[in-house]
């Protein structure tokens, strides 16, 4: 009989066979208290109460999996209030969210239901329920962090970088310049560490933080590394493209003090590298003079941006006076 | 300096002979300038050889390093000579479209230390003669 009532609220036979163990016990330990006629009733009531928190723990173990930041085992005394401020924040979290979204990810998450059901009761398909839960999670996740450092987004957007960010989609986060906003935004760049934490590493990109004259080097150095793994780049090549990433390097420091350098490998069209250098210093008034030989504010040569042109097979720059400047260049494989 | 030095000078006759061991950034760079400009001063070399062999990569700034210390070296009385230059490097720098017409440069250290004795061994030498705008 417990065995029934337990079964017809858990599906998993194994979940299943461990509570009706433990509710049995805890009857045969009660039995001395409890009149023999009252016995049975006990016993479902028992039941009913181990599935129940049984569901509550489970519930909380899924929630945790979404937890963005773990925490390890903190000092005793806080880890109450740590906990409850956990589920204060996964709690609003979960209310900011759609009303499909929320059930659609608690029918998954919580109740263990599979894509597959999910679509048929919502006359849609898997892979769109899939879809549909992966970009919940992702605002899940950017909403857990809000709620715990009790924090709004201080500008319009904010939140669709961080949600770029969240759901790892590159095509989106270079469409709202996610790069160029977290050098911009601080409470962006605290709030996005976690969500870029999550990501698994990616082989074919390293990010260089600039903050002065031994990054250009660390710049050079770890593009000319990337490029060589291509396997398809002699090494004058790699020299061309270590010299280039040198002197976009240098006009950040010189420039803008500091911002960062992205060399990521390139498949399509064709295989290559290609080099972005973002910074959010005073911008260059007039591009079209920068880009000329022999130009220079500083006493440099004024061969840094137009040498670094000649030296790679494509070149941008977009700079805006008092926004920055973001510098990309590309080298193919096998031209020239 | 802290670490193994990433540069060495070293006295051979009336010559010096600095080697770059390793990548230099733009402040390690200047600070070479200085020790180097020091160091003929002092020992009243005449020639200078600056063995830039290590070097994968040599940028404006690098560049326009060298060639400040050869336009010093000179107002000072010394010959500059560099050596050591790789070719993927030179070709870098050619195509970076750097102007480095007023520096001697040799293949490598034996070839710079007889240009030195060429030029600036018999009298001292009006090097430099074609000025460069460093």
């Amino acid at each position: 009989m417990v065995r029934r009532i337990v079964a017809a609220r858990v599906d998993d036979a194994a979940m299943a066979d461990d509570l009706v163990q433990e509710t049995l016990v805890r009857v045969l330990a009660a039995a001395g208290r409890v009149d023999a006629g009252m016995l049975e009733p006990y016993a479902i009531a028992t039941a009913r109460n181990v599935v129940a928190t049984a569901w509550r723990d489970r519930d909380r173990q899924r929630r945790n999996q979404h937890r963005v930041v773990d925490l390890d085992t903190p000092d005793p005394p806080d880890t109450e209030l740590l906990a409850s401020e956990e589920r204060a924040a996964v709690a609003e979290a979960l209310a900011r969210l759609g009303d499909r979204d929320r059930e659609a990810l608690l029918a998954h998450e919580v109740s263990g239901r599979d894509t597959r059901s999910l679509a048929a009761e919502l006359g849609s398909t898997p892979g769109a329920v899939a879809a549909q839960l992966h970009r919940a999670r992702a605002r899940l996740r950017v909403e857990y962090l809000l709620a715990r450092d009790h924090t709004e987004p201080p500008t319009d957007r904010c939140r669709p970088v961080l949600l770029a960010l969240s759901s790892g989609d590159r095509r989106r986060q270079r469409e709202v310049e996610a790069g160029r906003h977290l050098l911009e935004c601080d409470a962006c760049a605290g709030l996005s560490q976690p969500l870029l934490d999550r990501a698994p590493p990616r082989e074919d990109a390293v990010r260089i933080p600039v903050d002065g004259d031994g990054d250009v080097v660390a710049a050079r150095q770890a593009a000319r590394e990337l490029a060589a793994r291509l396997g398809c780049f002699s090494r004058t090549d790699l020299t061309l493209i270590a010299t280039a990433v040198s002197e976009v390097t240098r006009n950040i420091v010189k420039f803008a003090g500091s911002g960062e350098v992205v060399v990521e490998v390139l498949e399509e069209p064709r295989t290559g590298v290609r080099v972005t250098a973002r910074d959010t210093g005073p911008g260059i008034p007039d591009v079209e003079r920068a880009l000329q030989d022999g130009y220079s504010t500083y006493a440099g040569l004024g061969l840094g941006l137009p040498g670094a042109r000649r030296l790679m097979d494509e070149f941008a720059i977009a700079s805006e006076v008092g926004r920055g400047t973001t510098v990309t260049m590309t080298r193919w494989c096998g031209e020239r | 300096m802290t670490g193994p030095r990433l540069v060495s000078i070293l006295r051979q006759g009336s010559h010096l002979i600095a080697s770059v061991h390793t990548a230099l950034d733009d402040t390690q760079m200047t600070a070479f300038q200085h020790d180097l400009v020091d160091r003929i001063g002092r020992d009243r070399s005449r020639g200078v050889v600056i063995d830039v062999a290590a070097l994968d990569v040599l940028d404006s700034f690098a560049t326009r390093t060298l060639r400040t210390i050869a336009e010093v070296a000179r107002l000072r009385g010394a010959v500059t000579v560099v050596v050591g230059i790789q070719p993927d490097v030179a070709f870098a720098m050619v195509s970076l479209g750097m102007d480095t017409g007023a520096l001697h440069t040799a293949l490598d250290l034996e070839e710079g230390l007889a240009l030195l004795d060429r030029i600036a061994g018999g009298r001292r030498p009006a090097v430099g003669a074609r000025g460069g705008p460093a």
